[in-house]
């Protein structure tokens, strides 16, 4: 059940107007039967493993709490992420097929978080098997995250919240513009992703824009996705946390991995980067590192060395192919040198009076859009040759004498028209967000007689420029997969 | 003086505790105001909201609808002709034509007018099935109680269970009333849960926003340009040679498609039970030899309901079509064609139906503004040009020669039709000046070549547009 489809839309509808109804010590029940429903419909396949998953997440917490023992809480991990690693990857090993659970990547890195807080004491263990079920399997986030932590949704979730007319309003505005990002604007792009993966002779200017526009339609399909997960969310009173911030206006590789899917970054950071590199292992690399390379660099090479683990890990996490592995390991080495360079790039910027701010802002903007758009070309090709092929192919041959056909090969010059439009309106927003400016906020406080024509044109643009419908299947999420 | 101290304390600690208890009562109750204050700008607040919500619903709604109506495609055959007959006067039609393109393409509702003064209109679309027919003819019976419903026979060559999407709304997007239109949306969709996108109507349509012009934001809905007066009939210009299809003119049938027989046998029902004249017709067409099997199948399943039928496929059914040039495809009768299927038609109706001239009378000007509008347009079909060439027009192998014994057409039921000819009392010759007389053997002129007379001997116009 895709969260733009009908039947999804009314299933949140009903579970409000349920949750609402009934008092609040009772809410999260109408929560967990709009869950249960939801994972229900998906298949029993998904039932059956999202309850077992919650019934070792539930048990191996109330067991953690009575005795923290290191090797219970491996045995529990194991248990749990590897039996997403064997989903995930055995098929593809193996040629054989199994159906994949709904969310499974969501819900198993969060339950092995909840796991691993329960052990640290961040987090007390729930004692109440279908509120353990409910954190792993609320339903708005099963589709494509975020991955929450206990601390973050856990209250949220269980204790009940009176209807609020402005999270109303403002969960609803948040849900459209969500719906606008991902209907009119990325779905409407993926014909220039197909363009580009024809196999036909294209000239360079084409491949560019075409991994370009590849590049903005991942951004607004996975973040439009995630308004929509967060604007129902918001409804029922409870607020996820940000799983993107405008990842295009970052001014390095480390930041746009901090502002683009945020809590798988999160997690990772939480959850394998920081134990690693604080470990007794990582702290003895320091010390040997120091006296190699001086102390600030070499402490420096734990972190680094865990950095290009985590990519990997990351790149691997999205498909089990060469492409993750190239993905991954780019990233990686990227930004394991920027750690490991960081004294070499103080000095430089010092010797050569560089300034912080002022116009090395757009450069670094620029290069590390490259940086970023570099790594897409592995991301939606089938294979390393594919993707090497289409990046030697991006330096070659710039003739714009085809122009005109080209582009109305990929795309009518309405649809051209209509994309672009979009493209403008969630940039001039996004500018507007990110001076701090609260845009939402402040549409979703202001008089009726403004907010009502620009809701109702939000929606008069959706539903009649949005791609949806008999002879369309861009509805699908590309994060659903995962 | 130790007992008053004593007691003026005893006092004062009472009063103090009084006091006490008096300010503990006045913060309680003042906590409880509040609280209630608090509740009450919570119902009000909660009032307001609910308020706001069903008045943006409402809009929501009603925008959406405009945007619906905006985007369903108007000029579409099928929706054009659902559209036009809410326009024509209650209880003016004569004939109603019910059923595929077969019917809009074939039967020439302005021959049918001018020539024989009956008011009669095509409430076809393309493909239509008969599933589609059954509430397409519950629609139109609301507004209309015409003295032969004509129900096109080719559905029943039909095999599939469901209608196509673009059919679908073709064929549905027209219809007015809510339970007709969702009946016949459910009746077409393959499955049950299909059936939501096409009663929104929306996401059917809004892709649509690439065709819109200025007539389709406002009401009433544009008919392609047709006018009011349209009364169902699209011709096509186009010619393309056919032969007359070789038919074994036997019995032998093939069961229907079980969803066409089931809606065919429901019409029925809906026409004796409304006490109105169905007649099932079967247009030419020349790719009839496949047809033909069905077309037995369905006219068995009508004889059951005491309908009949008049099938223009008949072999000895002769009136001057020429195959060769009267198609323009290998479906659908042309310009020609239907002018001379219509004018053979019209003439049967007149006979066995006994039908109204409606010819100067001020009630049915539509029809005639209609017809006026069309001869204009193709003034080399009135009557006078063929009259002059008849040979231009008609296949001699095609004329009708006196009808042999035993090849009369099936005589209509008792108390349907009127009564049948007795014998000896056949229809003579047209009277002179209505039909060509049938050339004599002898003034038979030269056979024209095979395939054929040369294009520049025929009095066709441009090939223009086709029909679907």
């Amino acid at each position: 059940m895709s969260i733009l489809s009908i039947e999804f839309l009314l299933l949140a509808a009903g579970t409000l107007a349920v949750y609402y109804l009934l008092p609040l010590k009772y809410r999260w029940i109408a929560l967990l039967a709009g869950s249960a429903a939801f994972v229900w419909f998906s298949g029993w396949q998904s039932m059956a493993h999202l309850s077992a998953a919650a019934l070792v997440m539930w048990g191996g917490g109330l067991l953690l709490r009575r005795k923290k023992s290191r090797l219970l809480l491996g045995t529990l991990l194991v248990l749990d992420l590897g039996a997403m690693a064997f989903l995930k990857y055995y098929p593809s090993l193996s040629g054989a097929e199994l159906i994949l659970p709904i969310g499974l990547s969501y819900f198993t890195f969060q339950s092995a978080g909840y796991l691993i807080d329960v052990y640290r004491g961040k987090t007390e263990a729930q004692k109440n098997p279908l509120k353990a079920w409910l954190f792993i399997g609320y339903f708005p986030q099963l589709s494509q995250g975020p991955i929450s932590t206990w601390k973050e949704i856990g209250p949220q979730l269980m204790e009940g919240h009176r209807l609020e007319p402005e999270k109303m309003v403002s969960g609803f505005q948040l849900m459209l513009w969500g719906m606008f990002k991902k209907m009119v604007i990325a779905d409407r792009l993926a014909a220039t992703t197909t363009a580009l993966l024809k196999g036909e002779a294209m000239p360079g200017w084409f491949i560019a824009g075409g991994v370009i526009l590849y590049t903005i339609r991942l951004y607004l399909d996975f973040s439009g996705g995630m308004d929509v997960i967060r604007g129902i969310s918001r409804m029922a009173g409870i607020e996820l946390p940000e799983n993107f911030r405008r990842p295009f206006f970052s001014q390095s590789v480390a930041e746009y991995w901090r502002r683009w899917h945020i809590t798988l970054g999160a997690w990772f950071r939480s959850y394998l980067l920081y134990p690693l590199t604080t470990s007794r292992a990582g702290i003895a690399l320091s010390k040997a590192a120091s006296k190699v390379l001086g102390k600030k660099t070499g402490r420096s090479v734990p972190t680094a060395l865990a950095t290009l683990l985590v990519f990997l890990l990351i790149g691997v996490w999205h498909t089990a192919n060469w492409n993750a592995v190239i993905f991954g390991a780019y990233f990686g080495i990227v930004m394991a040198a920027s750690t490991l360079l960081e004294q070499v790039w103080k000095t430089m910027r010092t010797t050569l009076n560089l300034p912080k701010k002022g116009w090395m802002s757009p450069v670094r903007l620029v290069r590390t859009l490259l940086l970023v758009l570099a790594a897409q070309y592995f991301a939606f090709t089938p294979d390393p040759a594919t993707g090497f092929s289409l990046m030697s192919g991006t330096f070659a041959n710039w003739d714009f004498s085809a122009f005109a056909d080209k582009m109305s090969g990929v795309m009518e010059p309405l649809e051209w028209i209509i994309a672009g439009v979009g493209c403008l309106i969630v940039l001039v927003i996004d500018i507007v967000c990110e001076r701090k400016i609260d845009i939402g906020g402040k549409l979703a406080a202001t008089h009726f007689w403004i907010r009502w024509p620009v809701l109702l044109l939000l929606i008069l643009a959706i539903v009649v420029f949005g791609i949806y419908g008999a002879g369309y299947d861009g509805a699908a999420f590309l994060y659903t997969q995962f | 003086m130790a007992e008053t101290e004593e007691v003026l304390k005893a006092a004062e600690t009472a009063a103090e505790t009084a006091v006490t208890e008096t300010q503990t009562a006045d913060s309680t109750a003042e906590a409880a105001a509040a609280a209630a204050r608090e509740k009450k700008a919570r119902r009000k607040k909660l009032a307001g909201f609910g308020i706001r919500l069903v008045c943006f619903a409402v809009l929501t709604v009603a925008l959406l609808t405009y945007a619906t109506y905006v985007l369903t495609p108007k000029n579409d055959y099928g929706i054009c002709s659902m559209v036009t007959l809410y326009r024509q006067e209650p209880d003016t039609i004569d004939v109603l034509t019910v059923g595929t393109s077969l019917g809009y393409a074939g039967i020439n509702t302005n021959v049918l007018w001018k020539e024989y003064g009956i008011t009669a209109y095509n409430l076809c679309s393309a493909e239509q099935p008969f599933w589609v027919s059954y509430y397409t003819i519950q629609e139109a019976l609301k507004t209309q109680h015409p003295k032969v419903i004509l129900l096109d026979a080719k559905p029943s060559i039909y095999t599939r269970d469901y209608s196509k999407r673009g059919r679908t709304i073709l064929s549905t997007f027209g219809i007015r009333d809510p339970i007709n239109r969702i009946g016949a949306i459910e009746a077409c969709v393959e499955k049950p849960e299909d059936a939501v996108s096409y009663i929104l109507g929306l996401p059917e349509v809004h892709s649509n926003y690439k065709k819109l012009e200025w007539s389709d934001f406002v009401f009433p809905p544009d008919n392609g340009g047709r006018g009011d007066s349209w009364k169902g009939y699209i011709e096509s210009d186009v010619i393309e040679k056919h032969e007359k299809p070789s038919v074994v003119w036997n019995s032998t049938k093939r069961n229907m498609n079980a969803r066409e027989e089931e809606y065919a046998r429901k019409i029925f029902e809906l026409v004796n039970e409304k006490g109105v004249l169905l007649v099932l017709i079967g247009l030419p067409n020349p790719d009839y030899a496949n047809d033909h099997m069905y077309y037995n199948a369905l006219w068995s399943v009508a004889a059951e309901y005491g309908i009949t039928g008049i099938n223009y496929n008949d072999p000895n059914m002769r009136f001057g079509l020429r195959y060769t040039t009267d198609f323009a495809d290998w479906q659908h009768l042309n310009v020609k064609g239907a002018v001379t299927f219509s004018r053979k038609l019209g003439g049967d109706l007149q006979t066995w139906l006994n039908l109204p001239d409606h010819r100067g009378d001020p009630k049915y000007d539509s029809w005639e503004e209609c017809a006026k509008s069309w001869y204009s347009k193709y003034s080399e079909f009135e009557s006078s040009a063929w009259e002059k060439n008849p040979l231009d027009w008609f296949d001699p192998e095609e004329l009708p020669g006196p009808p042999m014994e035993g090849e009369f057409p099936a005589p209509p039921m008792e108390g349907e039709f009127p009564e049948p000819p007795a014998e000896g009392e056949l229809p003579g010759p047209p009277m002179e000046g209505e039909f060509p007389a049938p050339p004599m053997e002898e003034e038979f002129p030269e056979m024209p070549p095979e395939g054929g007379p040369p294009e520049n001997e025929l009095p066709i116009q441009d090939q223009e547009g086709e029909v679907s």
